[in-house]
């Protein structure tokens, strides 16, 4: 509407209209410039230098030398960077998927009219996303302590089992940092769940009720059909975090980053600054780009698939 | 790429001084300071010429400062306080970028291995007159400063970490044995008595002979006469027998239940310092200020000679970028600030342990009683172990190795094989150094 009514006027004033038109346009560049700047800077050049770097070998202090590929070679041969993508996968589903499922359940049942004190609840619910993930990784640091008086070897050893070591065996590393991912994300992804719930409309549910539906039945046929597009969005941005997980095996694990817990950033930021290889790091870095890409693209080819279903259904 | 990932890592490091604290100097378990990664930045002196100077750990230099600001009123000095990697990473980076470095920075004695290959980024103390001061500090303290040929020096060394060991008495009264300094000694000259010792204490009360195994390994590599690498930073770690053997008698402790396998820093190593549960702590001289902090009570911690001599762990120098602009002034003040009678101060007050041998003859360092450990005299203990120091070549990649081995006993502990660890490691160092 507004598009139509500004071709009509536009024809009259136009030389005027196109004069003001750049002028805006510069002004604009100039508001978003900073943005552009600080991009080149710290964006940018950043990471065309360790496009570059991936070619050399360099510990930071000394000379650079060309090495051409082989600090692609060197990683592609190294056991411990296929652990760090297999760990990264593994944590990344063991953390993000029962935190989906955890996270619509609590938010149905935080937007359910039978629950009192929502609010509270809804606060009590988003704390552990805004407490420090290294405040985090140090509690959770204690609940999983190799021994025996840790508290989940603690509790593990009333049912009679043996204290696990878990910041050093292969499932348990895994099962900690994940449960640390849980943890912190669960809120935040309820209180988005919670938002998508409160646009579908009540109307739904009350005549499902009529109609005598379960409860199971209103989250199977109604909320889940309508969060669609909210759970995708929630599913992209854990796959993004796992993706980048880092300070949790860092500060679980230790600089040492043991081979059963660590993951592609922490392998990456190891190599260039606990064994000053800026080479291997970055070549590692490249790598990622491109698996981040993969991800990407699937990601795509599934979201277009689900928008194509909805069209038919 | 590495400067976010520069920025976003910074403060997490802080944290990892808890895993990699291979010689935290005069770090006397203030680690709650440590974890929040914060720097603090204390500006003393009204003069024009500001120097300003990075350090890490409990040093007490503020106090030292004032002093010295007081003499020299055209000098204000900056003292900014950071966690130890935080700090070492942060100087490696600004050394790396050409900018940004401090007048003085404190560098710990395994970390200069990083910056040797950066020697235009430093001064070369030689220039400024340190050839005059060299004779004050223990030969094998300055030879690490210096680089192989010997004429470029780092650093002044500051403090140093001459290990002994630590016992609580209580334990072994318990097992039935003298708890008297000489008589522990007496008991344990080699690391065979030491064995043999923890099995007795073993069989009487069920405790162990000590709750970090790791740090067993610790006291028997630091005596070694070589550890990871020979001078020409080649690694010699396997046809080499001695890191084996300490490697080995780690092992041995673990397989016989003698010793827990807590890492170092944690809570849980802290707290079982004040418990009674086990009864030794093979520890440098500063670890006395983590012990009286951890366990209050007086008079159950006693401090006697090591087996078969002392080791070292830790200690700094203080440095001069060669970004500094006021180089000379800065030389002055690290010069007062590590002469004798400041070291005597920093013992005094903070426990570091003096690198200059002139203080070991003082009166007041001599006849220093601490009643915390039953009113003996523990700086006699500390440099009888520090002239007994066996010098040694750490290597750039030094800590990288050391937490591979570490992690091969952290498996053993948990039962499995020791010589199937050893080779893994093996291979694990020999990726590392391939990068």
């Amino acid at each position: 509407m507004k598009a139509a009514q500004s071709t009509q006027i536009d024809p009259s004033k136009k030389p005027k209209g196109n004069r003001e038109k750049r002028r805006t346009a510069l002004a604009a560049y100039f508001f978003v410039s900073p943005f552009f700047i600080l991009f080149l800077i710290f964006g940018l050049f950043p990471m065309v230098f360790s496009f570059y770097l991936a070619f050399f070998r360099w510990d930071g202090l000394g000379e650079m030398t060309y090495v051409g590929l082989a600090n692609f070679q060197f990683i592609f041969n190294d056991p411990v960077f296929y652990s760090s993508i297999l760990n990264t996968f593994i944590i990344g589903l063991l953390g993000t998927l029962p935190q989906i499922i955890f996270a619509i359940l609590i938010a149905f049942a935080l937007n359910s009219a039978l629950i009192k004190f929502r609010n509270t609840f809804r606060t009590i619910i988003f704390l552990p996303y805004i407490t420090s993930v290294v405040a985090v990784a140090i509690i959770f640091g204690v609940v999983f302590n190799n021994q025996p008086f840790g508290f989940v070897n603690y509790l593990l050893s009333l049912a009679d089992i043996e204290p696990i070591r878990w910041n050093a065996e292969y499932w348990p590393v895994k099962i900690a940092i994940a449960t640390m991912v849980f943890w912190r994300w669960v809120g935040y992804n309820t209180i988005i769940f919670l938002a998508g719930m409160q646009s579908i409309p009540k109307e739904l549910y009350e005549a499902a009720k009529i109609d005598g539906a379960t409860i199971s039945q209103q989250i199977r046929l109604i909320t889940l059909p309508m969060l669609k597009p909210i759970t995708l969005f929630v599913v992209f941005t854990a796959t993004i975090g796992s993706l980048q997980l880092f300070t949790e095996p860092l500060i679980f694990l230790g600089r040492n980053l043991r081979e059963e817990g660590i993951t592609m950033v922490a392998y990456l930021w190891r190599d260039a600054f606990v064994y000053n290889s800026f080479g291997t790091a970055s070549a590692a870095a490249i790598a990622l780009f491109f698996i981040i890409i993969v991800l990407t693209v699937v990601n795509l080819l599934i979201t277009s698939r689900m928008g194509r279903s909805k069209k038919v259904g | 790429m590495k400067k976010w990932l520069m920025y976003s890592a910074a403060p997490l490091l802080s944290v990892t001084l808890l895993a990699a604290c291979g010689g935290s100097d005069g770090d006397d378990g203030s680690s709650s300071e440590s974890v929040e990664g914060e720097t603090t930045s204390e500006t003393i002196g009204s003069g024009d010429i500001e120097l300003v100077f990075w350090e890490f750990g409990n040093t007490g230099y503020d106090k030292l400062i004032e002093e010295y600001v007081e003499e020299n009123p055209d000098i204000t000095i900056n003292l900014q306080n950071s966690d130890m990697n935080d700090m070492h990473d942060n100087l490696f980076t600004s050394i790396s970028a050409d900018t940004g470095a401090p007048d003085i920075a404190m560098i710990e004695e395994a970390q200069i291995e990083r910056y040797r290959t950066a020697e235009d980024s430093f001064n070369n103390l030689y220039d400024l007159g340190a050839g005059d001061v060299q004779d004050e500090f223990l030969d094998w303290v300055w030879n690490n400063s210096e680089n192989a040929s010997g004429d470029f020096v780092f650093g002044l060394p500051t403090d140093i970490g001459p290990t002994v060991m630590f016992y609580r008495t209580d334990v072994f009264e318990e097992a039935g044995f003298d708890s008297s300094p000489e008589a522990v000694s007496e008991l344990i000259p080699t690391w065979d008595a030491y064995e043999e010792v923890a099995l007795q204490i073993y069989e009487e009360t069920g405790k162990l002979m000590t709750d970090a195994g790791e740090l067993i390994y610790n006291a028997r590599r630091d005596q070694a006469s070589q550890q990871y690498f020979n001078t020409d930073e080649e690694l010699i770690i396997d046809d080499h027998p001695e890191i084996r053997e300490a490697y080995n008698y780690t092992a041995d402790f673990f397989d016989q239940d003698l010793a827990g396998d807590i890492p170092l820093w944690t809570p849980e190593w802290f707290a079982g310092m004040a418990d009674g549960s086990y009864a030794t702590m093979l520890a440098p001289a500063w670890m006395q200020g983590v012990i009286k902090d951890n366990s209050p009570e007086e008079g159950v911690w006693s401090i006697t000679t090591m087996p078969e001599g002392a080791g070292n762990w830790g200690g700094s120098f203080l440095t001069i970028p060669s970004e500094s602009e006021h180089a000379e002034e800065a030389y002055a003040f690290i010069s007062w600030l590590t002469a004798p009678e400041q070291q005597l101060k920093s013992f005094l007050d903070y426990g570091l342990f003096p690198s200059a041998p002139a203080v070991y003859e003082m009166d007041e360092f001599i006849n220093y009683e601490d009643s915390y450990f039953g009113g003996i005299p523990t700086a006699q203990v500390f440099s009888e172990a520090a002239q007994q120091v066996i010098p040694v070549y750490k290597g750039r990649n030094y800590y990288s190795i050391d937490d591979v081995i570490k992690e091969a006993l952290d498996n053993v502990s948990a039962g499995d094989d020791r010589d199937e660890e050893w080779s893994a490691s093996l291979d694990t160092i020999d990726r590392i150094l391939a990068r």
